[in-house]
């Protein structure tokens, strides 16, 4: 990890973006005090994430992004163990958060499917509703009923003023629920922007099929659109910086079949190196 | 954390318990054949000294003498140190390979809290298997007509497991240090093994002899603890060694980046 500065508000979810192997999880176990900075200082809640440790994990929840839980147990022995630890929450609180995720109680964990073990630790992470939530990679493995539950619930502890840190090798992940996202590229920090512009900066692959192929011609004047290559009755384009000029060209085509690709996360990174070097 | 390093180690300690206190009935169940038969005394007396004094043998016959070479001249002493030793490299080392700490660490508890539990829990253990040990041989003893002195017998268990604490929390040291659980055991094994045999070796090799004290054998059983009973500045050695070896720990694993 080098030259990371960032800063996290209250209410905010903040999306930590990034290829495998970027830093993320460095960076995450940086700030539950499991590993130190070199030089620098991590502070979370003002309290110093080392000599404080202990202060700021009892307002703080943690997935880890390599989750390993304790395969003789039970997951409600699991939980209990560390709600025992936290002086908190009662089991009725916890069973509400298993019914919620659909998650089996009494199972041993080592019986355990990759997604429930992953339900065990959100509900770990979650159940206190801490002040800040810390997750690494939560949806991984969960299927998308769940993944939007855990959304919602990013959302309604952002909306109810706690704060949300989490990462994300899925674009469309963290522009589901992250208010910002900071990108991570070689154990830098490349950028940090607000999702929206994320988006218009994004190139997008478009796929276009007309009636009168004729007209396609207009479409190829139209700001931030470059042809990739010609079809018999359409076009595949990129298109830089937002949709609408070419949404407003396509107006008057007769348009038969239109398809929008989300941008890669290899995309969105080269849009910004390009656009550092623009 | 206490209660659950105890709940989670439950199995191996009946196991071990189990198997103690078989071994002890095996050995109690020979010892009529033996007792106050003058044949063996003179067996024993026609051994070469060399051998005598490695294996602990001074009167095969009394109850002390049987004990001391049959139960604590090795195996007891170094069972005790096994099962210790084993629990102690996993003490830290073990939730950190397995990856289990990340989560146990989030929770508001301090590292220091989370070795000195768990050690409290492993010396919990450790005491209690010398209590099998001892109560298999106190209370069985006389129905194989074997009388040993309660202070005596308290004196070799408890030097076998102040020793067996000692290595585990070298091991525990070692393994917080590295987070390596092979290398807790590996060191700790070697070096209480290395212990015993300065100490067993030591009458016979004079070069032995000048750093004999260095053995926490010795320290802990080289003075015929069945016979002379208790000897406070031994324990109280012991007791200094464990002390700083588990401050070594807290220190070591408090600063140290934890593996993923």
């Amino acid at each position: 990890m080098r030259e990371l500065t960032l800063e996290v508000g209250w209410g905010e979810v903040f999306g930590f973006l990034g290829p495998n192997g970027a830093g993320k999880t460095t960076t995450i176990r940086m700030l539950l005090d499991l590993i130190r900075p070199q030089s620098g200082t991590v502070r979370l809640f003002g309290l110093d994430a080392r000599r404080d440790a202990v202060a700021v994990h009892r307002r703080l929840g943690y997935l880890p992004g390599e989750l390993a839980l304790y395969e003789r147990l039970s997951a409600r022995e699991t939980l209990a163990h560390f709600a025992r630890l936290r002086g908190g929450p009662d089991e009725a609180t916890v069973e509400r958060w298993a019914s919620e995720f659909d998650l089996e109680l009494d199972r041993p964990v080592r019986a355990l499917s990759r997604g429930n073990r992953q339900k065990v630790g959100l509900v770990g992470a979650l159940m206190n509703e801490p002040d800040l939530l810390v997750l690494d990679e939560p949806t991984v493995g969960l299927d998308p009923l769940v993944q939007r539950t855990v959304h919602r619930r990013l959302r309604q502890a952002a909306a109810a003023g706690r704060t949300v840190f989490l990462s994300s090798h899925v674009l469309s992940e963290v522009a589901e629920v992250a208010d910002r996202v900071g990108l991570i590229k070689d154990g830098r920090l490349i950028a940090i922007e607000r999702v929206a512009e994320i988006r218009a900066r994004a190139i997008h692959a478009v796929e276009v099929r007309v009636g009168a192929p004729a007209g396609l011609a207009a479409l190829e004047g139209v700001a931030g659109v470059t042809v990739r290559e010609r079809l018999d009755d359409g076009l595949r384009l990129e298109v830089a910086g937002g949709l609408n000029p070419l949404l407003a060209a396509l107006a008057g085509l007769d348009v038969l079949d239109l398809s929008v690709h989300e941008p890669s996360l290899e995309e969105v990174f080269l849009s910004y190196y390009d656009g550092s070097s623009r | 954390m206490l209660a659950r390093s105890l709940r989670e180690e439950r199995r191996s300690l009946v196991g071990w318990s189990v198997g103690i206190a078989t071994y002890c009935v095996v050995m109690l169940s020979v010892f009529p054949t033996i007792h106050d038969n003058k044949a063996f005394v003179k067996i024993f007396e026609a051994y070469p000294e060399v051998f005598r004094k490695l294996f602990n043998v001074t009167d095969f016959t009394t109850g002390p003498g049987y004990l001391g070479a049959e139960i604590f001249s090795v195996i007891a002493p170094m069972l005790l140190a096994l099962f210790a030793i084993l629990w102690g490299s996993d003490l830290a080392a073990g939730e950190e390979e397995r990856g289990t700490i990340d989560l146990l660490l989030a929770n508001p508890v301090s590292r220091r809290r989370v070795l000195l539990e768990k050690w409290v829990a492993l010396a919990l253990g450790t005491l209690w298997l010398g209590a099998v040990l001892e109560g298999t041989l106190g209370l069985l003893g006389p129905l194989f007509s074997l009388s040993v002195g309660w202070a005596g017998l308290s004196a070799a268990v408890l030097g076998s497991s102040a020793f067996a604490l000692a290595f585990a929390t070298l091991a525990l040291a070692v393994g917080a240090a590295s987070g390596s659980r092979g290398l807790g055991r590996g060191v700790a094994t070697a070096l209480a093994v290395a212990s015993y045999l300065l100490s067993a070796l030591a009458p016979m090799v004079s070069a032995f002899q000048r750093v004999e004290w260095l053995s926490l054998w010795n320290q802990a059983l080289g003075h015929q603890p069945l016979t002379t009973g208790l000897r406070p500045a031994n324990l109280a050695v012991l007791a200094v060694v464990v002390v700083v070896l588990l401050a070594l720990s807290l220190w070591g694993y408090d600063r140290r980046d934890l593996a993923t």
